[in-house]
């Protein structure tokens, strides 16, 4: 069976890695090379399972039903996803991390994450899924660690948001197999057609509020950005590239495969007022509210980790509009983001590694002196803000499209409204690092050397290529909504069928190359130009050198500051979350004074034990 | 005359007849500004002049590459987008995109001219990009819920549609008249989008030395130009077709765009110039919410 090798491999790679960890200070090439060599190796094996579609594997028998593990479309889709992700960050780290002193375990928690992820889309019933989900959890736990002492902070609040989730989804688990009597995910879609609305509802809380959690959907967003933020700058884009989608698929297979939509939208007091109306308005303010939040970041991961939360708003938009192009759009923009998203980290780790600062404060002008992460991160928030050509569009527009004529006005303006915060925070950030005056001590740095170009290149051709031609990716997505039992979008290599709307991106390449190529031709008209050096600036009369900074980046955009700094202080999310902990700490407090540590005081406890007991016995019997 | 060789031929013509009116309407713009300050004013095509004069100049200073390649981006993205905007006569490539999709097409040349003004390495212009970066989430974002309006009545994207809903039965039908709510609200998100006064925030010459521009010379600012006179057509245009039915031939299309952006320089002519916040708490405070009833008339009438 050649599902199950893409279980056991990133387990050997784990187990390799473990053994490795001994001598990855002294010898780093070998572990690096055993982690390349385990990554490629997953590649076949992704490659080659679409075969197995629909074959199912049944587990051990526990609790009266067996575990099931399965591959739909769905899960194809993702596993070819994390495969790739996964190869491009090792490629990456192998240039990126200097030594593994620091990290010895790196290669281990990514192949246990690697595994855990696959479980996770791999498993068909209940039991399986969230003992898969739990192994995920902890490995990223782990993975968000490799950064020194302030990853170890930050990833503390990850901790007790995934425990809470974990917590609950076992609870939803065993309350719906106590009430429908099965795990298997077949089985409970046919049971919860005939379920009551009240077990409907409990288990539909039980359920889409952990996975709510890991996609990071407001309000149950604040552990993502500094736990992403703080760790090794190739794991923030690792996580925050595929790890937080992880809810989504969660989502999409729940609402979708095992509730299926005619019950989705029985839940609610209306037609039009329904859970499904519900996750739109969630969806809405994750796609706004930390999208605005990123603009007033200083620090580029930081900045655009708080994308990745309002990214998924976008996904959970276009699943919950639940037409063929909205569905299609949320689907389409998994992967879109997933590259776009790597991209930009990726050319922010590059500058990382040559400036070692990501503070956007303290870079600028960088574009000479590393034109290919500046090319990446130009390509990448191109993506990333929606802008044509870039495959982020064109889920985008997919998204728009629904909103509009789902009769959505004011959730599809704040698609556009994020769309804006976007467009106003990636230039913040492509600013700052490689425009503006270029500082004197970068003025001897350059480019990264293969490792690293490599996979920015590869991912700058996804991002365009699967922007011209969405067809290649939608054709994916059309088997996936077919297989969901959705309606399928009606695509064509460059957009979508004009039935369904007017978007064709190759008629739009062509026009945009031959503009741009008139363009130039006029430009070549004029006398030849001559480049002159930054200090050859308008100063209002003053000379500029070296030791003059003639810079705007702090504070970038004050307009929006002076109008948003007091809502943006308020942050309410977080004061809950202050106030949650503190109300905990005190809880425990209390119960850390149960512990006297005297004798006396045990024995005391032990006495009233017995009498409890005694009591309860003489009543019983 | 064959329809493939008339496609040709507009696909030539149609930049250079924008360009063309869009000379005689910013002339028109300085004469009537003039006349309102009781001055004579320039030449009717004082812009064209302009535009002769900086391509000729011998003196071209770059800042890098990205300085060279933004300006092309700026010129051929406000072009290609213009192809999209449907005409009396011409709507071949609404076909290949809706409205949607040349609303983030003009993003292209912005996000050009943004990226070439960040390598000028000049703060003025910097302040400038973001200055107009967030002027968009003012009229942008008015301009975008008055034509989701407008979408939502027509169940359409695609601004070819719409135009000939509005042309069934006249002026009855014209978006203005029978959602005036949107209308007004996009005729507000339009002074904002032509960047006049009092939302002039972006150049603001007495405040940031031009903003973009400053560090711009010779065909760099012949080829702004030429870009800006494009777009003032361009986005007049989006008016004419989403609110005033659009235009049955070349005379009446004429018309409406003098007759709009006299309503644009009348505005223009009186005012000062708002600070970045005040103009978008203004967005925010009048036209926003003008264009939001708009739309939940039209989400209530529908059903």
């Amino acid at each position: 069976m050649n599902t199950l090798w893409l279980l056991i491999v990133p387990i050997i790679g784990f187990l390799g890695s473990v053994l490795l960890a001994g001598s990855a200070k002294k010898y780093p090439a070998v572990m690096k090379s055993w982690a390349l060599i385990v990554s490629l190796a997953l590649i076949p094996l992704s490659v080659v399972a679409g075969p197995s579609i629909g074959a199912v594997i049944t587990g051990p028998v526990v609790f009266g039903s067996s575990l099931l593990l399965g591959f739909t479309e769905l899960s194809w889709y993702f596993v070819l996803m994390i495969v790739g992700i996964t190869v491009l960050t090792i490629f990456f780290s192998v240039g990126a991390l200097r030594s593994l002193t620091v990290f010895p375990l790196y290669y281990g928690w990514l192949f246990l994450k690697v595994m855990g992820m696959i479980a996770v889309v791999l498993s068909r019933d209940l039991l399986s899924f969230f003992i898969a989900w739990e192994m995920m959890s902890w490995a990223t736990f782990f993975l968000m660690r490799q950064g020194g002492e302030k990853a170890h902070r930050a990833s503390m609040g990850y901790l007790a948001y995934a425990v809470v989730a974990g917590m609950i989804l076992l609870a939803g688990t065993l309350f719906v197999r106590n009430t429908l009597g099965t795990f298997s995910f077949t089985e409970l879609s046919q049971r919860f057609g005939g379920a009551d609305t009240g077990i409907l509802v409990v288990a539909l809380i039980l359920m889409l509020l952990p996975m709510l959690i890991e996609a990071a959907v407001y309000p149950f967003h604040s552990w993502l950005p500094d736990s992403y933020a703080s760790t090794e700058t190739s794991i923030t884009a690792y996580l925050a590239s595929i790890s937080t989608r992880m809810g989504i698929y969660a989502l999409t297979v729940f609402l979708f495969s095992i509730l299926g939509l005619q019950v989705v939208d029985r839940i609610g007091v209306s037609s039009h007022w329904n859970l499904r109306m519900v996750l739109l308005v969630l969806a809405a303010l994750t796609a706004v509210l930390p999208t605005f939040t990123a603009l007033f970041q200083h620090d580029a991961k930081q900045l655009i980790t708080w994308h990745s939360i309002g990214q998924g708003g976008y996904m959970l938009l276009g699943l919950a509009s639940a037409s063929a192009l909205g569905t299609a759009g949320g689907l389409f923009h998994i992967f879109n983001y997933l590259t776009y998203v790597a991209l930009i980290i990726f050319s922010i780790a590059a500058v990382e590694y040559r400036t070692g600062t990501t503070n956007l404060n303290k870079l600028g002008g960088l574009i000479t002196k590393q034109p290919v992460a500046f090319l990446g991160m130009l390509f990448g928030i191109i993506g990333l803000a929606g802008i044509p050509p870039m495959n982020g569009f064109v889920s985008k527009w997919l998204i728009y499209r629904s909103l509009i004529l789902g009769g959505y006005p004011f959730i599809a303006l704040c698609a556009f409204l994020a769309t804006i915060g976007t467009i106003l925070s990636v230039y913040k950030l492509i600013h700052n690092t490689f425009l503006g005056q270029l500082r004197e001590e970068y003025e001897g740095i350059r480019e990264v050397g293969f490792w690293m170009q490599a996979p920015i290149w590869i991912l700058m051709v996804v991002v365009l290529v699967t922007g011209v031609f969405p067809g290649l990716i939608l054709q994916w997505v059309a088997r996936i909504q077919a297989s969901l039992g959705l309606e399928v979008l009606a695509y064509n290599l460059g957009g979508v069928s004009p039935g369904e709307g007017n978007l064709n991106m190759i008629a739009v390449i062509i026009l945009f190359l031959a503009t741009f190529v008139a363009a130039w031709l006029l430009f070549l008209t004029g006398s030849r130009r001559r480049i002159v050096s930054q200090y050859d600036n308008y100063a209002g009369g003053h000379f500029l050198n070296k030791n003059v900074p003639y810079n705007f980046n702090y504070n970038f955009y004050s307009a929006f500051d002076h109008i948003f700094d007091k809502q943006y202080q308020r942050a309410p999310v977080k004061k809950i979350e202050r106030n949650l902990g503190r109300f905990i700490s005190t809880m425990a407090d209390y119960t850390r004074r149960i512990f006297t540590g005297q004798i006396n005081t045990y024995a005391a406890y032990g006495l009233l034990a017995v009498l409890v007991v005694l009591i309860v016995l003489r009543e019983v019997l | 005359m064959n329809a493939g060789v008339g496609l040709i031929v507009w696909i030539i013509l149609y930049p250079l007849v924008a360009f063309s009116l869009g000379v005689l309407l910013g002339g028109y713009g300085r004469k009537f500004t003039a006349r309102v300050q009781r001055r004579v004013g320039p030449s009717w095509i004082q812009p064209f002049y302009d535009v002769i004069k900086l391509m000729g100049k011998r003196t071209n200073i770059s800042h890098g590459y990205m300085h060279d390649v933004s300006i092309i981006l700026l010129l051929g993205g406000t072009v290609m987008t213009l192809y999209f905007v449907p005409v009396p006569g011409y709507h071949f490539f609404g076909q290949f995109g809706d409205f949607i999709v040349v609303m983030y097409l003009i993003l292209i040349p912005s996000l050009g001219m943004a990226l070439g003004v960040g390598q000028t390495a000049n703060p003025n212009g910097s302040i400038g990009i973001s200055r107009a970066l967030q002027m968009l989430a003012g009229y942008e974002l008015t301009f975008m819920l008055a034509f989701i309006g407008l979408a939502m009545k027509h169940h359409t994207t695609s601004m070819y549609d719409v135009i000939l809903a509005q042309q069934t039965g006249g002026i009855a039908t014209w978006s203005i008249v029978t959602d005036p709510l949107l209308g007004i609200a996009a005729l507000f998100a339009l002074q904002g989008m032509l960047n006049e006064k009092p939302f002039e925030v972006i150049m603001a010459p007495h405040e940031i030395a031009t903003g973009p521009m400053t560090e711009m010379g010779g065909k760099y600012l012949g080829m702004m130009f030429i870009q800006h006179l494009i777009l003032l057509v361009m986005e007049l245009t989006f008016f004419i077709n989403l609110f005033l039915g659009g235009a049955l031939n070349w005379f009446e299309y004429i018309i409406k765009l003098f007759a709009v952006f006299t309503v644009v320089l009348s505005v223009n002519a009186v005012y000062g110039r708002f600070r970045t916040d005040t103009a978008l708490r203004f967005f925010w405070k009048l036209p926003l919410p003008l264009a939001a009833l708009g739309v939940l008339g039209i989400q209530f009438l529908a059903k």
